[in-house]
Order: C-alpha cells, then sequence, then structure tokens
C-alpha cells in the first residue's frame, strides 16, 4: 500500500463522491450535515438516521478499514501539538483541541458547510456563498497557521 | 438511499486516509505552504465535481426520480462569520469534520477531544436555531 495516494487520483476520487450524491438522490455532500444529521435524531431519542447519518458510519468504517489494512494509524503523536506541549503540558492539547471542535462544528454549521459542505459541493454547484465561505476559511486558516508556527 | 450513504461515505473515508488529510502535520504543511499536494488535491476534486454535477444537471437522479437541480443562495454575513469560527478551529486541530471521523476510525485517541468539541458545537447551534440552513 502506497505512503500517500497521488493527488491526481485522490482528488477526483474525492469529486466523484460529491457527483454520486448528485447523480442518485439530487442531495449536497457534507460531512458538518451528516454530524448533525446524527446529533440532531439522537437528540431526539433515534437512531434512525437518513443517508447522511449512514455517510458519517462509513467515514468512520473508511478511516478503521484503513488503519486495519495499513496495520496502524495514518500517523503518530499530533501535530504541532503533541511537539509542543509534553509531559502535565498534554491536558493543553485536550482543552485546544475540544475548543477547536466547538469552533469548527458551530462555526461550519454557521456558514452552512465545512470543507466538503461548503469546499468541495457548494464549490461545484458555483455558489457565490459557498466561494466566499470557501476563500474565507481558507485564509483564516493559512493565517492562524502562521501565527502559531510564530508562537511555538 | 441509506446504502448509498454508507458506500459513498466508506470511499470518502478512506480517500481522505490515504491522501493524508487525517494527517494533522499534512493539513499544517500545507496551510504552511510548505506543501503544494492538499492544494493539488482539492482543486482536482473541485474540479471534478463541478463538471461531473453540471453534465448531471437537469437529468432524472437515480434512486429519486427527482430532477438534478439546486438553487444557490446570496452571500451573507453568516457565510464569513461562520467560516472565519471554522478556519480558526481548521488551523488549531489541523484537521475538520470528514478527517474527524476517519481519525476516530483510525483509533487516534486525541481526536475523541476533536469530536466532542464538534459535537457541542454543532448542538449549541442547533439549540439556538433548530431550522437547517445552507450554503
Amino acid at each position: 500500500m502506497e505512503e500517500q495516494l497521488p493527488w491526481y487520483i485522490g482528488g477526483p476520487v474525492l469529486g466523484l463522491c460529491v457527483v454520486a450524491i448528485r447523480g442518485l438522490m439530487n442531495e449536497r455532500l457534507g460531512a458538518t450535515g451528516a454530524f448533525s444529521e446524527v446529533i440532531d435524531r439522537v437528540g431526539r431519542r433515534s437512531l434512525a438516521f437518513d443517508w447522511r447519518g449512514w455517510f458519517l458510519i462509513g467515514l468512520v468504517v473508511g478511516g478503521l478499514v484503513f488503519a486495519l489494512v495499513r496495520g496502524e494509524p495514518g500517523f503518530d503523536g499530533y501535530g504541532w501539538l503533541t511537539r509542543t506541549f509534553e509531559g502535565d503540558g498534554r491536558i493543553f492539547i485536550a482543552v485546544i483541541l475540544l475548543g477547536a471542535g466547538v469552533l469548527i462544528g458551530f462555526g461550519a454549521k454557521t456558514a452552512g458547510g465545512c470543507t466538503s459542505g461548503n469546499g468541495l459541493t457548494g464549490t461545484s454547484m458555483l455558489s457565490r456563498a459557498a466561494l466566499v465561505a470557501t476563500a474565507t476559511f481558507f485564509g483564516t486558516a493559512i493565517a492562524v497557521s502562521f501565527v502559531i508556527e510564530a508562537l511555538t | 438511499m441509506r446504502l448509498a450513504g454508507v458506500l459513498v461515505g466508506l470511499v470518502f473515508g478512506v480517500t481522505l486516509s490515504w491522501t493524508g488529510m487525517s494527517d494533522p502535520d499534512v493539513i499544517r504543511g500545507a496551510l504552511l505552504f510548505k506543501e503544494a499536494y492538499l492544494f493539488l488535491f482539492f482543486a482536482s476534486a473541485v474540479l471534478t465535481a463541478t463538471i461531473g454535477v453540471h453534465l448531471l444537471r437537469r437529468r432524472r437522479a437515480l434512486l429519486t426520480g427527482e430532477r438534478i437541480d439546486w438553487q444557490s443562495v446570496p452571500v451573507q454575513r453568516r457565510h464569513v462569520a461562520g467560516s472565519v469560527l471554522f478556519g480558526t478551529g481548521w488551523a488549531l486541530a489541523d484537521t475538520c469534520p470528514g478527517p474527524i471521523a476517519t481519525q476516530v476510525g483510525q483509533g487516534v485517541v486525541w481526536s475523541l477531544f476533536t469530536i466532542v468539541g464538534v459535537v457541542a458545537g454543532i448542538w449549541l447551534f442547533l439549540r439556538r436555531q433548530p431550522a437547517a440552513i445552507d450554503a
């Protein structure tokens, strides 16, 4: 198994997933929408997920299949966080990941999509809102990454 | 429909894992402009999706028989404000909702904190505004 699938294979396969959801059901593929479906149903004490909930299950199983075939997860440690915080400082990793998760979930819902819903599906529809959202989250993430790099 | 969801999710999840999108260092390398991979990957995905959905437009969806079409909403403040919050979280954790789900599947223990945060963030949003909104 190759370490990293070439981008010119992985990219088109990812794009075809958007096309498949559109061609089969005229629906929008989006990971945040999938999380939202599961949270909404579970909040109503139901497990009768629509296709989006099953899409989320597919994502988790996809990660599991990948790790099983490879024999280990895709990476060790956790990026800049485990390089920066060691020993007792590791509590900060948990706090930062938890806080980042809240920003990701709340922000993506507010914007109507994340990297898949707005970045991939919305831009494929040439939606101006999705193009603005995508430019904004890429720009913000690049700026924040340079700030973290300067501070660590 | 559920079968289609789980199968497409599986392909999406394996692809995200295999392309390294679940690896925070791959995301970070891209956001610091050290690696071009993510941008080439993302651009080729967008190009494929754009051509594909436009070829399908006004045909019938295979499973639902529905006419394939969409309307886009005008740009609103929430698209920018939400994406600033989202982009900040993305850069802090070097991951986003799809890859977080695959990290959990891969057994990455740290991702449990991120996923709890994502669930809390979405839950907070749904509590404030139950009606679903799309881009």
